[in-house]
């Protein structure tokens, strides 16, 4: 999408890719990708294992070398400059500490290779140390710290050289999920307080879009999407973004206009289509009602429950809608216990909550 | 009660472990400490011409150790040599080492059993090879005159025996080097780079100090094997390279004096002490 305006979608970029692609000896990991990164934004770079997200923040850092295309940071092509002249701060997902240094000489060590007056590493050091929230750790080996604050010593270490891009590889991952909330929170805190240009990998689309101002979807070395969180939930380019996003029950169907046949019902489409098409709508944005409700102005269906997940704050039933099964989520109440299978309903869900894509194949 | 259970499975775990060990350290009480207390036993005993062993508790050999400078020359030779021998053998096999390590597959097992594979052949012919290489008309002398250089006097002086020993030594050098490479992570050295450290800087931060326990397990190794070395320094040195063991050799089948030899051999005991301490002191130096 951003191939036509190519030369000129650099000016308000920082860190801008340029038909970056990476091919090994038996597969492409990365094919002809385009990607322009404002300055001060985090963006995430998403996608299922194996998409080449990893592959291309390691051209960026300039780990890998690209098979074709350009990396330029502020205007200028770094493409062929080795690491060690990127100027970029690297999180690593096995965060990569050196173990035979102390925590504060892990973090001196990007100043000490930069030449820095040992009073200002001393000063930056300190600095860092405290921004990351671990005074008193100085002197601690790599080894006797818990894995959050290993992780904050390797993003102290990346920050602390104040590169002008900040890359995430995963950094996340290897930490349990109330730890792995708090970082997000705080390297996006951090983020924003340094108003620093970074690009953040995952393949936890949840994490991509609580904390990323812009995400890009990958699959199989493509670019599928670059868009804000809310582009990417509400209006997906493809069923592979809509459905990589977040969960969706596909429906097949044929469109006339703006109404589309679903097996035996009529639903309704915010805008005009034809031929077959793969209709989408996501489980919590879809209401149960009784089977006699009607909901004006809204697509509606009915089908029998068959099947009831009770999770707590959630609620998923599996409901079969003429043969196919659908999956609607709801919100728990104590005020009402959830429904039992073999309860007749309805289905309702606005128009704009709908989603149509052209069928595949 | 639990307590008395306690008691009772730590006591049989106790009993186990001993049973365990009972046969190695009978072994190696009857053939290898008690040799050694003999050894040292004989070294304060008399030394009688035509080989006999005389009445004990006199000094008198490790006198003859100290007031004859040419023991101390030897003692001397034989330490110099065999630093300079690991040295050598530490600088051609790190890269090697390096290589293995980072190589994978099929092409690693390949290239281990490479390096492994000079042990398969005795030393002895390895060293008579060597002959072949470093005579006056040998392969490398040959080449020289042919390139129009002048002969180098390789062989039957200390150069030969540096040689040699460097090669011999180099596989267990080499298996010493990834032994102590499991902390090398290919993470850190990239965590370097992009922190701004250039291919060099990241060699001697980084990768020389997390591979430093297999560099001093590989020098210790090394060190030991080459002072105690004495078939390559015999055929290489042609008998004209005195060192501690063939000193040890000489004095106990040549001339028969076996309370000398011993003497000499809890001398280089004594050495291999020394490096074992110099050893332990680098490793807790570098937890």
């Amino acid at each position: 999408m951003a191939t036509a305006q190519s030369a000129a979608a650099g000016d308000g970029a920082f860190l801008s890719l340029r038909g970056l692609r990476k091919v090994y000896t038996d597969f492409v990991a990365v094919e002809n990708l385009h990607l322009d990164v404002p300055k001060g934004e985090l963006i995430a770079l998403l996608g299922p294992s194996g998409c080449g997200k990893t592959t291309t923040l390691r051209m960026i850092a300039g780990l890998a070398s690209a098979t074709a295309g350009h990396v330029m940071v502020g205007g200028r092509d770094i493409t062929s400059a080795p690491p060690y002249d990127r100027d970029m701060g690297v999180v690593f997902q096995s965060y990569a500490l050196f173990p035979h240094m102390t925590v504060a000489k892990n973090i001196a060590f990007g100043l000490q290779m930069r030449k820095v007056p040992r009073a200002e590493i001393d000063r930056r050091v300190a600095e860092a140390i405290s921004l990351v929230r671990l005074n008193g750790m100085e002197e601690r080996r790599p080894r006797e710290l818990s894995g959050g604050q290993q992780q904050r010593v390797a993003l102290a270490r990346a920050l602390v050289i104040r590169p002008s891009i900040l890359l995430f590889d995963e950094p996340l991952s290897n930490l349990d999920a109330k730890l792995r909330d708090e970082m997000r929170t705080e390297i996006r805190d951090i983020q924003q307080r340094l108003g620093i240009t970074a690009v953040f990998v995952t393949h936890d689309q949840s994490e991509a879009l609580a904390m990323c101002d812009k995400v890009a979807v990958l699959n199989a070395g493509r670019l599928e999407q670059f868009g804000s969180p809310i582009e990417l939930y509400e209006h997906p380019a493809n069923p592979f973004v809509a459905s990589f996003v977040g969960r969706v029950n596909r429906l097949p169907g044929t469109a006339a206009g703006t109404t589309v046949k679903v097996g035996a019902h009529d639903v309704i489409l915010p805008k005009p289509m034809t031929g077959a098409v793969e209709v989408m709508v996501r489980p919590h944005r879809i209401a149960l009602g009784g089977p006699s409700d009607t909901a004006p102005g809204a697509n509606r269906v009915t089908g029998t429950i068959s099947q009831v997940a009770y999770a707590g704050d959630l609620v998923q039933y599996g409901i079969d809608v003429g043969g196919t099964r659908w999956f609607v989520e709801q919100q728990t109440t104590a005020a009402r216990p959830p429904e039992v299978p073999g309860t007749p309903v309805s289905l309702s869900w606005r128009v704009e909550d709908t989603l149509a894509f052209p069928a595949q194949g | 009660m639990a307590q008395a259970d306690d008691m009772h499975t730590a006591s049989g775990r106790f009993g186990l472990v001993a049973m365990l060990l009972a046969p190695i350290i009978l072994v190696n009480s009857f053939v290898f400490l008690l040799p050694i207390l003999n050894l040292f036993r004989i070294s304060f005993n008399e030394a009688l011409p035509g080989g006999g062993i005389g009445p004990g508790g006199t000094l008198e050999n490790w006198y003859k150790l100290a007031e004859d400078s040419y023991y101390l020359e030897i003692m001397l030779r034989s330490v110099g040599m065999s630093l300079l021998v690991t040295l050598l053998a530490l600088l051609c096999s790190y890269p090697i080492a390096l290589y293995v390590h980072r190589a994978k597959g099929a092409w690693r097992t390949f290239l281990f059993v490479l390096v492994v594979s000079p042990l398969l052949t005795s030393a002895v012919v390895r060293t008579y090879g060597w002959i072949a290489m470093l005579a006056d008309q040998g392969l490398i002398n040959n080449a020289l005159g042919l390139l129009g250089f002048s002969p180098l006097r390789l062989l039957y002086n200390q150069t030969g025996i540096v040689i040699g020993l460097t090669e011999i030594l180099m596989p267990y050098m080499i298996l010493a080097l990834l032994a102590g490479f499991g902390r090398l992570d290919p993470r850190c050295e990239e965590a370097a780079l992009t922190l701004g450290a250039t291919p060099v800087q990241t060699f001697w931060r980084i990768i020389v100090p997390l591979t430093a326990p297999g560099i001093a397990l590989g020098c210790l190794l090394c060190f030991v094997l080459c002072v105690s070395s004495f078939i390559t320094p015999r055929i290489l040195g042609g008998g004209r390279v005195f060192l501690l063991a063939t000193e040890i050799y000489d004095q106990a089948i040549v001339t028969l004096n076996w309370p000398g030899a011993a003497t000499l051999s809890i001398l280089v005991l004594v050495i291999f002490g020394a490096a074992l301490v110099v050893y332990t002191r680098a490793v807790n130096r570098l937890n």
